[in-house]
């Protein structure tokens, strides 16, 4: 083959790529995979209740054909099936939705499933959502890999402006918050998780915002000594710290200041952490002293 | 005597200066006045009520456990019996882990859940291994705790697997032995509980020198074999299951402080039970202060810190008693 011919081809086959769909050629998801996708998704399974919501509020609900039996909002996605577990999921049963699009929560752990699913040919696509900031650029892929960039652009932008409007606003006081997930032991949110910075927009301060980890097991002496103004409950079930001799020592506890917030706003972060931070301050403002 | 007054001496210094760490900063002065009452505050709340009863659990805890270990093995002839080994900690697993998933949330739930599973376990080993008539059948016992304790350790994985509440996995880290639950309550509960099996146990000592020697020669010299076995392993079960309940499993200790105190120590157990209960002590309790000075605010489960500074020294022992 002459070199023209080769140059030729390859000047065809760029001119192919490029033509049809520009957007879809060139999109590399957040764990740094191409996705190979000839057309938009037309089906979808999400292993993320985040990421199956972002899709529901960017108008793409309808095709998602699988969700994790996590995925609480919005209330439509109820009624697509359920794949199990979005960690470890189970393969057999995601490919039997018939996918062409599994969106995956980026953490490593999911890499062998990605790699099992890249066998199948079926296509994966890794979105990073941990904290706030990671909204905007999951809005931006989804919009890219769904081939409306327009749409999604605009949803990012206008919850981008809103962050930075929060971000802005400043506190005289901010409330002492001890986040607590857990009670024996001690598991509180640190600063690697974005319910850190919810806090923080809110009007408050988590006590434990220096710790790197999104949630670490801390002895109750760590939490007496930083005293907590108040104890703040984002978990569905009540824990049973109240009443319990070891945590009479910390004072919010034994006072009885807890606040407690519910929702599904609370459990990941998404385009409704203004709601979030809106409902949060609320409480906040109304049980603390 | 004089060995007895520097072990006890090492023991107090210990116990003090577990009191004296803590990822509070507090100076020696507020921790002598939180000790002895001449304060209020912050500091002295620490110190009394976080600290003291929390150093206090660990110690009677891990000195319940290396006197378990002993019996058990003594009991059993296996140089490999621990506390832990007769199905107790998957009962006491599944127990909490069951109390979870329930969403039972009462303060002493996940506690008197375990205590139940452990006592369910025990009992039920120990109608594996009476066989024919009354006779407790040591090797049976044996096998009965390890598959007894397999199967809870299943189903208490089967639940954390299909539990819809994330919450249950949290119980691992319960299990995995923590003194973060100490206060004067627990430590009052299993000081008042923990006398009498410690006093039944101590009182088996010469009986348990005779069986270590084997079920015959033990017959032979006296001793009513049947009773004492039934005796031992039930008081020695009852014990370890409250320690259970209330700190979590912490491993190792029970196996290795009972031969650590053989090699260097006594051999008879009117002497190796009480230094093994003060060795097993303070080692929980230094095991205890590392787990939640060393990485503060962070603490790490103590039954890794456990097996992380015994196991080199008992290697160690092991390599010069060898040689």
């Amino acid at each position: 083959m002459s070199f023209g011919l080769k140059a030729l081809l390859l000047a065809a086959a760029l001119a192919l790529a490029c033509g049809e769909r520009p957007e879809l050629a060139t999109v590399v998801d957040h764990a740094g995979h191409p996705v190979r996708l000839a057309s938009p998704p037309e089906r979808i399974v999400s292993l993320s209740p985040s990421l199956t919501e972002l899709l529901f509020a960017l108008g793409w609900g309808e095709r998602l054909v699988g969700r994790t039996r996590w995925s609480a909002y919005p209330p439509e996605a109820q009624a697509i099936p359920s794949v199990g577990d979005g960690l470890d999921p189970n393969l057999e049963i995601v490919t039997a939705r018939r996918p062409d699009l599994v969106v995956f929560y980026h953490t490593p752990a999911n890499a062998a499933a990605i790699a099992r699913l890249d066998d199948l040919g079926i296509a994966s696509l890794s979105v990073r959502l941990d904290q706030l900031d990671d909204v905007d650029p999951a809005v931006r892929l989804l919009g890219r890999v769904m081939g409306d960039s327009v749409r999604a652009d605009s949803i990012a932008d206008a919850f981008q402006r809103e962050l930075d409007r929060m971000r802005r606003r400043s506190f005289d006081v901010r409330v002492g918050a001890l986040l607590l997930a857990w009670d024996a032991p001690p598991i509180v949110i640190g600063g690697g998780s974005f319910l850190s910075e919810i806090v923080h927009l809110a009007g408050g301060r988590n006590v434990f915002a220096d710790l790197r980890q999104p949630s670490a097991t801390v002895s109750i002496e760590a939490i007496a000594v930083r005293a907590p103004d108040v104890v703040l409950l984002v978990e569905e079930s009540d824990l049973a710290v109240a009443g319990r001799p070891e945590w009479e020592t910390i004072t919010a506890v034994r006072e009885g200041r807890f606040v407690r917030v519910h929702g599904s706003e609370f459990s990941w972060p998404s385009l409704r952490a203004g709601q979030a931070v809106a409902k949060l301050a609320k409480a906040l403002s109304t049980g603390s002293p | 005597m004089t060995r007895w007054l520097v072990l006890i001496a090492v023991v107090a210094a210990v116990l003090l200066g577990a009191v004296a760490l803590g990822p509070a900063p507090l100076g020696l002065v507020d921790v002598w006045r939180g000790l002895t009452g001449s304060a209020e505050g912050p500091a002295a709340t620490i110190v009394r009520d976080l600290r003291l009863p929390r150093v206090l659990l660990a110690f009677l805890v891990g000195g319940s456990l290396s006197v378990t270990g002993a019996a058990l093995q003594a009991l059993v002839r296996n140089p490999l019996a621990d506390p832990y080994l007769l199905g107790l900690s998957g009962g006491a697993g599944l127990g909490a882990v069951t109390a979870i998933a329930l969403q039972l949330t009462s303060p002493w739930a996940v506690p008197v859940a375990a205590l139940v599973g452990a006592i369910g376990a025990i009992l039920l080993v120990y109608r594996v291994a009476v066989v024919t008539g009354s006779v407790l059948d040591t090797r049976v016992l044996l096998l009965g705790g390890v598959v007894v304790g397999a199967f809870a350790a299943s189903v208490m994985g089967a639940i954390m697997a299909l539990s819809p509440a994330p919450e249950v996995r949290n119980a691992l880290m319960w299990l995995l032995g923590s003194f973060g639950r100490a206060s004067w309550q627990a430590v009052a509960v299993f000081a008042v509980y923990a006398v009498i099996p410690l006093a039944v146990l101590y009182g088996l000592a010469r009986p348990l020198d005779l069986l270590a020697l084997g079920e015959e020669p033990a017959r032979f010299l006296g001793t009513d074999v049947e009773r004492t076995k039934r005796v031992l392993y039930l008081t020695a079960s009852a014990l370890t299951a409250v320690a259970v309940s209330l700190s979590g499993i912490i491993g190792f200790v029970g196996l290795v402080v009972p031969h650590a105190v053989r090699l260097t120590w006594a051999r008879l157990h009117r002497a190796l039970l009480p230094a093994a209960f003060v060795v097993g002590g303070a080692l929980v309790v230094i095991a205890d202060a590392l787990a939640r000075t060393v990485f503060a605010p962070l603490e790490m489960p103590v039954g890794i810190v456990t097996a992380l500074i015994g196991v080199p020294v008992f290697v160690l022992l092991v390599r010069r008693w060898a040689s």
